[in-house]
Order: C-alpha cells, then sequence, then structure tokens
C-alpha cells in the first residue's frame, strides 16, 4: 500500500503543488492528470526519490521512504520502477540486458526465465537481441515497461509514456499495458495530460486544479 | 578527488605563475633590456603575418569547396586535411632542403635562369609561409564545417536580391563563419606560438625560443619560468580575443544541403581546380614525395639497430601516455552528483584544460622550476636533492604530455558525456544500479566514441611532440620526432626524410587501430 501525505511541489519560489495526499492499494492503478508545470512530473520524481522538496512523506508497504521532504531511502533501494516519456533504454546493451539491468544479482538461469517471461507478456518475443535503435517507438516503451516490472517492483510510476506515439498505437498500447499492469498486479501511478488515456488505463483518476488535487 | 587530479593536472602552469614570487633578477634584467623587444617584435610579426595568412587561405578554400563546384572538388575537399598527418617540422625540413640556398630550387634558379640566390632565413617572409601552409587546415576544417550548416536559402535569398558571389562571399556567408574563423584562427596562433622546431630550423627568435636559451644556454630555470609566464599571458589573451570575436551569437542551423549555388563556367572552374590542386601539391603531396625521395636514397645509410629503440620509446610514451591522459580525462568529464553545482570543481577543470593554449615548452620549464622548488626545500631541511631522480625517469615527461593534451581528450570525452541524458542515470538508480556500475555498465560503455576519439588524438600529438620531449626526455628515451629534428637541424635533410616518414606511417596506424576500434564500439549504438 501507497501513502503520500502533504506533498508540496515549488518551482522558483512559487507553489504549484500544495498538499497533496493520496493512498493506493496493492494492484491500484492511479492516473494524474494536470496541464503542464502543474507539479505532476516533479511529484512523482519526488516520490522516486529522484528530486526533493519541502514537505511530503511517503510510506510503501509500511516502510518510511520520505519524511517532510527528506528522503529516507535511496532511489537505488525504495523497489520503485519508473518508465520515462523517452523510454531510456540503454542504447549500447540488446533487449536482453536492458531488462536483466535490474536484476543482475539473482543469478542467470532465473534472469533468463524472467526475461522470457517478460517478453511473453508484453507481446514481443524473439527480440532478446536486438538493439534498442532497432525497434519502433511503441516497441521501445514496450520493453521499457518490462525492463521497470523486472524486478517486481513495489510501485511503478509512469511519466507521460505514450506521448511520444501516435494515436493508433498509442490507443493499442494504453489498453495492453493495463492488461499488463493488472495481470502483474503491479500498483502504478501514471502522470499524463491526455484524460481519454487516463480514464482507459487507471482504476481512480485524480486531476491538479489550482494547486489542489481532486480525485474523482 | 576529481579536483584534486585536475590541480594536479594543473600543476605546471601553476608553477610557472608562481615563478614571480622568487624571481631571478640579474640574468632576468639582462633578457628583459637586451632581448625582450625583439623577442615581442618578432613574435607578433609571425603572429600577425601567419594569422593573416591562414585566414585568407584557409576561408577561400573552404568556401570555394563548399559554395562552389568545380571539377576534382570532391576529392580536394578531403584532400585539403591530409596535411595535418605531417608534423610542422617536417614540413618545415622539406621546404628548408628545397628551397634553402643549396638546395635544387635555387641551384637551378642561379645556373639555369641567372637569378641572385636568396637567404631563405632572411626576413620573415619563408617562414610566415611555411606557418601558413603547415596550419591553414585548422582554419578550413573549422570553416568549412561552418559553411557547411549555412542555410543555402540564406544564400538564395542574398542571390535574388542582385548579390553577385564576391558578394555573398563578404556580405552573408563570411560574417556568418566568423565563430568558425576565430576558433581556427586560435588554434592556428597558439600552435604558432607553441611550435620550437620550425622556429628554430628557421633560425627565428620567438618567444619559445628564448625559454630554451634561457634554460640551455644560461642554465636558469627561474627565467625560462618567467620568460614561460609571459607566454601564458599571450595565451589567456589570445583566448579572450577569440570569445570576443565569437560573440553572443549563434549562427548554426542544422539543416545541411548539398546543393552548390554557382558552377562556374568553364575556364574559371578548371582555374579553380588549379589553385586549389596546387595548395595540395604545395601542402602534402610534394613534401611527401620529396620525403620518399630523400629516404628512398638514404635509408641504407640512415637506418641501424638505433631505430629499434626509437621506434620502443616513441610507442610505449604514446601508448603510455594517451592512456593516463584518458583515464585522467574520462574520471573529470564522468558526470556526477556533485558535479553540477561546484564552482571550485569547474575552475580546476578550465585550468587543467588550458594546457593545450600553451606551448610544450612551457609545461616542461614548469615541471622543471615546480620539481626543482621542491628539492631546494627538501635541501634547506636537510634531505638530500631528488633532481637526479626525477631528471632521470619519464615521470616529468608523462606529466608533461597529460598536461599538455589533457584538453584534447577531456573536450573530446566531455562532449560523449553531455550526450548521456540524466534520465539515463535516473533509470539505472531505479533499479538499483551503484555508482561503480552505473560508471562501468552505462556510462563508459556510452562515453567510449569520445574516449576512442580522445585517445587518438592525444596518441598523434604525442608521437609528434617536440619541445617538452626536447627539454625533458631522459637518456635513452629518444623519439622519432627527436631523431628527425636532430638531423634536420644538421641538415641532413634525406637522412631525416627516413624518422620523418616512419612518423607519417606511425600516424597512420594509429588511424587505422582507431577506425578498427570506433567501428567495434559503435556497432552496438
Amino acid at each position: 500500500m501507497l501513502a503520500v501525505d502533504n506533498l508540496s511541489i515549488i518551482y522558483n519560489n512559487n507553489k504549484v503543488l500544495d498538499g497533496f495526499n493520496l493512498t493506493l492499494e496493492q494492484g491500484e492503478i492511479f492516473a494524474l492528470l494536470g496541464d503542464s508545470g502543474s507539479g505532476k512530473s516533479s511529484a512523482l520524481r519526488f516520490i522516486a526519490g529522484l528530486d526533493s522538496t519541502d514537505s511530503g512523506s511517503i510510506q510503501l508497504d509500511g516502510q518510511q521512504l520520505s519524511n517532510h521532504g527528506k528522503h529516507q531511502v535511496s532511489p537505488e533501494a525504495r523497489g520503485i520502477g519508473m518508465v520515462f516519456q523517452d523510454y531510456a533504454l540503454f542504447p549500447h546493451m540488446t533487449v536482453e540486458k536492458n531488462i536483466a539491468f535490474g536484476i543482475s544479482k539473482q543469478p542467470r538461469i532465473k534472469q533468463k526465465k524472467r526475461i522470457k517471461e517478460l517478453l511473453t507478456l508484453i507481446g514481443l518475443e524473439g527480440i532478446e537481441r536486438k538493439y534498442p535503435h532497432q525497434l519502433s517507438g511503441g516497441e521501445q516503451q514496450r520493453v521499457a515497461l518490462a525492463r521497470a516490472l523486472a524486478p517486481s517492483p513495489k510501485l511503478l510510476l509512469l511519466d507521460e509514456p505514450f506521448s511520444s506515439l501516435d494515436k493508433n498505437h498509442r490507443v493499442q498500447l494504453v489498453a495492453q499495458v493495463r492488461d499488463i499492469l493488472k495481470q502483474t498486479n503491479t500498483t502504478s501511478i501514471l502522470v499524463t495530460h491526455n484524460v481519454s488515456e487516463a480514464n482507459t488505463l487507471a482504476d481512480k483518476v485524480g486531476k491538479i486544479l489550482n494547486k489542489r488535487l481532486t480525485i474523482k | 578527488m576529481m579536483g584534486l587530479l585536475a590541480l594536479v593536472v594543473a600543476m605546471p602552469i601553476i608553477a610557472v605563475m608562481l615563478s614571480w614570487l622568487l624571481p631571478e633578477h640579474e640574468l632576468w634584467t639582462h633578457f628583459s633590456e637586451n632581448l625582450l623587444s625583439s623577442l615581442i617584435g618578432s613574435t607578433a610579426i609571425l603572429l600577425l603575418g601567419v594569422g593573416i595568412g591562414v585566414t585568407l587561405l584557409g576561408t577561400v578554400l573552404a568556401y570555394l569547396v563548399v559554395m562552389v563546384e568545380f571539377p576534382g572538388r570532391k576529392w580536394l575537399e578531403w584532400a585539403l586535411f591530409l596535411p595535418f598527418a605531417i608534423p610542422a617540422y617536417v614540413l618545415a625540413f622539406v621546404y628548408l632542403g628545397v628551397f634553402d640556398y643549396s638546395g635544387y630550387a635555387q641551384v637551378w634558379m642561379r645556373e639555369a635562369l641567372g637569378l641572385p640566390g636568396f637567404d631563405i632565413r632572411a626576413g620573415s617572409w619563408a617562414i610566415i609561409l611555411t606557418f601558413v601552409l603547415v596550419f591553414y587546415p585548422y582554419v578550413y576544417m573549422m570553416t568549412r564545417a561552418s559553411f557547411k550548416r549555412q542555410k543555402i536559402n540564406l544564400i538564395e535569398a542574398g542571390k535574388l536580391l542582385g548579390a553577385g558571389p564576391f558578394k555573398v562571399f563578404f556580405k552573408i556567408s563570411l560574417p556568418l563563419a566568423r565563430p568558425a574563423v576565430a576558433a581556427g584562427l586560435l588554434v592556428t596562433l597558439m600552435e604558432t606560438l607553441a611550435d620550437f622546431g620550425v622556429v628554430s630550423l628557421f633560425n627565428y627568435d620567438t618567444f619559445t625560443t628564448a625559454i630554451y636559451s634561457a634554460w640551455g644556454d644560461f642554465r636558469s630555470i627561474e627565467v625560462a619560468a618567467q620568460l614561460a609566464s609571459l607566454l601564458v599571458l599571450v595565451a589567456f589573451f589570445l583566448i579572450y580575443f577569440e570569445k570576443r570575436a565569437r560573440g553572443q551569437a549563434k549562427y548554426y542551423s542544422a539543416n545541411v544541403s548539398n546543393i552548390r549555388p554557382y558552377h562556374p563556367k568553364g575556364s574559371v572552374g578548371w582555374l579553380i581546380t588549379l589553385f586549389v590542386f596546387g595548395i595540395f601539391m604545395l601542402s602534402f603531396a610534394m613534401p611527401m614525395l620529396q620525403l620518399s625521395i630523400w629516404a628512398w636514397g638514404a635509408f641504407a645509410d640512415e637506418w641501424s639497430d638505433n631505430y629499434i629503440d626509437l621506434l620502443i620509446s616513441t610507442s610505449s610514451l604514446t601508448i603510455i601516455a594517451a592512456m593516463i591522459t584518458v583515464i585522467i580525462a574520462t574520471t573529470l568529464a564522468l558526470p556526477g552528483r556533485c558535479k553540477r553545482g561546484s564552482i571550485w570543481l569547474k575552475g580546476m577543470v578550465r585550468l587543467a584544460t588550458l594546457g593545450y593554449a600553451l606551448p610544450g615548452s612551457v609545461m616542461a620549464v614548469g615541471l622543471l622550476y615546480g620539481i626543482n622548488q621542491i628539492s631546494v626545500v627538501n635541501v634547506y631541511f636537510g634531505g638530500e636533492s631528488i633532481n637526479h631522480i626525477i631528471y632521470g625517469s619519464i615521470f616529468l615527461l608523462l606529466f608533461a604530455y597529460v598536461s599538455r593534451f589533457m584538453a584534447i581528450a577531456y573536450s573530446s570525452i566531455d562532449a560523449s558525456a553531455q550526450q548521456i541524458k540524466p534520465v539515463f542515470t535516473q533509470t539505472a538508480r531505479l533499479l538499483g544500479a551503484s555508482r561503480m556500475r552505473l560508471i562501468w555498465q552505462v556510462y563508459l560503455p556510452m562515453m567510449m566514441p569520445g574516449i576512442l576519439a580522445g585517445g587518438l588524438l592525444v596518441a598523434v600529438d604525442v608521437m609528434k611532440e617536440l619541445p617538452a620531449t626536447y627539454l625533458l626526455r631522459p637518456f635513452g628515451w629518444d623519439t622519432l620526432a627527436i631523431q628527425t629534428f636532430e638531423l634536420s637541424a644538421e641538415g641532413l635533410f634525406e637522412r631525416a626524410a627516413v624518422p620523418a616518414l616512419m612518423m607519417v606511417a606511425f600516424g597512420a596506424l594509429i588511424m587505422m587501430v582507431f577506425r578498427y576500434l570506433d567501428k567495434k564500439s559503435y556497432k552496438a549504438s
């Protein structure tokens, strides 16, 4: 279970997000809507432990990750996965190596099995040896998702993951990603500015309006 | 830690500047009263002449090659880069060997044409011409790249407004290319200022030769350091000048066009070909041919087992220096958490990478001076002089190479590090990677093309480095560059051609190794 308590985001001495509270049950998918500059991506980055801010506490599965804006657990140790808008697949690694990056401590055979499993899940069997530049945008995004899911994160953050794709692919992929997240029972937060994307993917949709989060 | 590393690399520069704290008065007075004004004069004339010459030649060649269609343009565009493969002092001795009083060009002029002979070393025109032919590729290279980036519609707009080729060149193309011309000019002037080989062969006095004279003839490392510090000031001034010439403007646009606006009629095109080809012949083909002819004739006399030692010391110095430089430059360029905000670290990196603006002689003198001071302090506290240990090892020489060429490696490696977007770091961290793993599996592989390119450039430069090697090499560590220089300084041009050609071949070999490694690393990305 995730609990975010009283998170504020400040840009250039200007509070853009104030008193953000959120609770998510295991396996629940939440979509966060907001205009650009509304602090939604910053909120995500704070939850991931990448940026800090002056107020906000995070609890995940009973563990205190951040307290009053200070991070107690580093991003490396949080068990939070993230998918970025521009995929950020390592260009010098094959699909297989990319997916294995977060599970490198597991024995080889287990890694291989997990990679196969994930490729089946995202519907891209047989591309283990390909490099990211040999894949289409949609394929890259699915591989990025598989990479983030590989260590079975307690929470998955998706920062505008579909916005670099064209419309037809997007509609298809959004539905597919929802299936994947539901199958793996992964608690997730999606940040987007696209309402239909949010409605299709999420169980619960929130919107930032006038610095405040309202949940529908 | 990283700041300290940068500080160590910058030590020669700092040592030279500190020499004013413990100045040597008597000899300095002699130098400043008798020599300084003529040194400043001759150095200024040289810089001015070379500056005007390379600017004219480099920009005109670049403009012709990019904007005008003429027969043979395609391969001449690349052929004009080739003079980079020949060290300046090698070209200088070839020109001397051919055009000197006893060279066959002058002998033929006197005997066949009955013209009076002349002294090629008198005045400064010959040395200026030599430098121009050696260094024009810098201006050519940078200006050409800038012309290529200029939007074709800007030029077409100019043409539609009724501007002819000359007006387009002076009013549109040249002003747009100004930052590139300035950058090329800066490198040229720095190299001219730093040069030791060409000026020695031409018996031309500059700051660099004065530094050697202070150390070699007068055994005063203090005065050498004081003179070197003036050179540092000139270098600072040149960098400042280039920054101003570049200005605030950003002139680049990404779209590259291959359309050439000018198709000169018949004979004009051939005249342009003749001109560009002539420059190529003068600056590369004829010197290479001459070198080959000389080397062919002298090889049997010149070759001895000694050359095996020369090859071994040249290659080991090159490899070791390139590796150390690349390792330090990579460490400094790695994307880091603490790096972004630290002004101190940024300043240190700036200082450490200033080396390229500074002659090898400054590096050498800075090191000798610094070690000497340490030794003096050591003796003062009852210890032994450490001079003999240091002077007898290759440590100082390697140090000088690393300091001198740090900037080249750093700029290449840093450029590749800049392309690693923060999102890669964040992804890796969220996937639980430690800093070590991040460096080994993400940063280094992604920086590899830059690391290889930096290593290549450093290796080629170390291989042909002369001024610092000349001062700092321990006994038994002569390189091909030293051998070439010493033979040509005695006028033994035929014999000097043998090690000179070996250097050119060595450079080509480094290039091939680099291309092989580069292809391998690119396969992945």
